[in-house]
C-alpha cells in the first residue's frame, strides 16, 4: 500500500522498470501552467514552464524575451501602446 | 509619410518604443533607419510615423544624424565597439594524457636514487643468461626440421 501522503491528486504516478525484474511506481510533482498576458490573458511565448527551485538556478534568458514588456505583456498589447503613444 | 527626414517610432523588436529618422528608402518595403536605434534597415509595417520632420540628405552619416536630434534634445544610441578576445586552443583529450604522462615520467627520473654499483653489475649477468636461454629455444626447433 502507498504511503498515506503519496495518494494525493497533484502528484503524477510514473512506472518504473528495477533491475530485478519488478515494475514499481515512483510519485513526481507535475509542471506548473504557462505564463499568460497581463491584459488579455494570451498565453505568453519565451518562458520556461518549471518548479521555483530551477527557475531560481536558470539564467535571465530563459524566463523572459528581451523586448520592451517582455515576459508582461503580449506582442499585441504592445504595440497597441506604442501607436497610443505615436498618435498623441 | 514615408519620406527622408521623417521622426517615426518603433513598434517591433529590441528597440520598441524609440524614435528614429528615416535615412534611405531602398525598396517597396524596406528603410534605413537611424538615430536612438541601432542603424539598419527596417521593415516599414514596424514603424509608426509621428507629425515631426528634420531637415537632412538622403543618406546622412550618424555624425550629421546627431547633430540634429541634440536640438530637439533625443538621446542617440551608441553601439559599443566589440573587444577582439583571443580564442583559447582546444587540445584533443589524447594530447593532454601523452602530456601528462611525459611530465610524470620526468619527475619520476628526477626523484630516481642512484643505484649501487654490486647490485647493477649481478643484474646484467641475470639479463645476459636469460637471453643466451631464449636464443637455444629458438634454434632447436629449426634444426629438427
Amino acid at each position: 500500500m502507498p504511503q498515506p501522503r503519496k495518494k494525493s491528486r497533484s502528484l503524477r504516478r510514473i512506472h518504473v522498470r528495477t533491475p530485478g525484474g519488478r515494475t514499481t511506481i515512483h510519485y513526481k510533482h507535475s509542471k506548473p501552467k504557462s505564463a499568460k498576458c497581463g491584459k488579455c490573458g494570451a498565453v505568453l511565448k519565451g518562458i520556461i514552464r518549471e518548479r521555483p527551485f530551477k527557475m531560481r538556478k536558470v539564467g535571465k534568458t530563459k524566463k523572459r524575451p528581451t523586448r520592451p514588456y517582455g515576459g508582461v505583456l503580449c506582442t499585441k498589447c504592445t504595440r497597441a501602446l506604442f501607436i497610443e503613444k505615436a498618435r498623441k | 509619410m514615408i519620406e527622408v527626414g521623417r521622426i517615426c517610432l518603433k513598434i517591433c523588436g529590441r528597440d520598441g518604443g524609440r524614435e528614429c529618422v528615416i535615412v534611405d528608402i531602398l525598396d517597396d518595403n524596406y528603410v534605413l533607419i537611424d538615430g536612438n536605434v541601432r542603424r539598419r534597415k527596417c521593415n516599414i509595417f514596424h514603424l509608426e510615423s509621428t507629425p515631426k520632420k528634420i531637415d537632412i540628405k538622403k543618406g546622412a552619416s550618424h555624425e550629421d544624424v546627431k547633430k540634429e536630434f541634440s536640438k530637439l534634445k533625443i538621446d542617440v544610441w551608441e553601439t559599443k565597439p566589440k573587444e577582439k578576445k583571443e580564442k583559447p586552443r582546444k587540445i584533443r583529450k589524447k594530447k593532454v594524457q601523452e602530456v601528462a604522462k611525459e611530465g610524470k615520467t620526468e619527475k619520476k627520473k628526477a626523484e630516481k636514487k642512484p643505484i649501487d654499483a654490486r647490485v647493477v653489475s649481478v643484474t646484467k649477468k641475470e639479463t645476459n643468461e636469460k637471453i643466451a636461454v631464449k636464443k637455444k629455444a629458438v634454434k632447436e626447433p629449426v634444426k629438427k626440421e
